[in-house]
């Protein structure tokens, strides 16, 4: 493992807030860093990456990272990138729906029983992800 | 002179602090609850985007901005990337730096001492959007009621 692989992988969620997706994928990242890799994994707040601050900025720098988006504007992924964090995959809700044609996921607000399927089955996928940037796998991006 | 018709919030949703969830939590509450109809939202990074939509937005609403802890994230970035903020509120102000930067938490785990934290930065997020309503646009700001952009939605 590279000396860089040593460090926590950092969780990025878009901050959709107008339609379920966005919250989806922030429950599954919660799932992940709260209870499924807490020890491998690390969070930072979107709205601080947009700033683009210093601070934020050297934090991220050469940080192997993985996003959670809610919809193809893919903010997440583009704004980590734009302080210099390095993408090692982004994972996308509307994906996570593929199997799941016609379900009734909820609001921005809360999720149904649908939706947290989705969102934990998004998190068992995002795990997986983790595993594979700490064990130093390919980059999807 | 324009009387202010709609405002838009925009909150943090910061992922690293309960305060970045409470300020979510109380926006989504008062776009749906206690002004549905007079309040409007979206995705804070768009405004990086630049686009249609977000230039509509900022030129549109006066905003008040909701978020979770001292850094005011929120605040900083709609000032910097998009325009001006009509009001900003922060959870640590609200409810103690303590409470803002509690661990973040998942919906899951909800629970009435959460609740009342939501239900009071709603409170307060309510009221600044009646000072708000009703006032006349400032002239540096002026609100041009203009058309959306095709496809967007307005919450
Ligand atoms: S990726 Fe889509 S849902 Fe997420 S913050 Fe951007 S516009 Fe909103
Ligand atoms: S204001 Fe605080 S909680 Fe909100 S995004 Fe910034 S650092 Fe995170």
């Amino acid at each position: 493992m590279s000396e860089k692989n040593e460090r926590k992988v950092m969780l990025v969620p878009c901050s959709g807030i107008g339609k379920v997706h966005g919250l989806i994928g922030r429950e599954a990242v919660f799932r992940v860093a709260g209870e499924l890799r807490p020890q491998d994994t690390e969070l930072a707040c979107l709205a601080e990456i947009v700033t683009q601050d210093k601070e934020i900025r050297e934090r991220m720098n050469g940080r192997l990272t993985i996003t959670v988006d809610g919809c193809p504007k893919m903010c997440a992924e583009k704004n980590v990138r734009l302080v210099g964090g390095e993408i090692f995959t982004s994972l996308r809700v509307v994906d996570a729906f593929r199997t799941h044609r016609g379900a009734q996921a909820g609001s921005a607000t809360e999720l149904t029983s649908d939706g947290w399927q989705i969102s934990d089955e998004l998190a068992d996928r995002l795990a997986l992800k983790v595993d594979e940037a700490r064990q130093g796998g390919n980059k999807d991006a | 002179m324009l009387e202010v018709k709609k405002v838009g919030i925009i909150s943090c949703s910061g992922e690293e602090c309960a305060g970045g969830g409470i300020s979510r939590l109380a926006a989504r509450h008062v776009l749906e609850s206690t002004r549905p109809g007079r309040t409007v939202t979206i995705c804070l990074p768009l405004f990086l985007a630049g686009g249609e939509e977000e230039r509509y937005f900022a030129r549109t609403f006066p905003t008040i901005t909701v978020d979770g802890c001292e850094k005011r994230c929120a605040f900083r970035a709609t000032e910097k990337l998009s325009g001006h903020v009509t009001k900003a509120l922060t959870v640590s102000d609200i409810l103690g730096a303590e409470s803002a930067a509690a661990p973040s938490f998942s919906q899951r785990q909800l629970n009435p001492e959460l609740e009342r934290k939501i239900d009071t930065v709603s409170t307060a997020l309510t009221e600044a959007v009646d000072e708000i309503m009703g006032k006349p646009a400032a002239a540096e700001h002026l609100l041009k009621p203009t058309v959306p952009p095709a496809g967007m939605r307005l919450l």
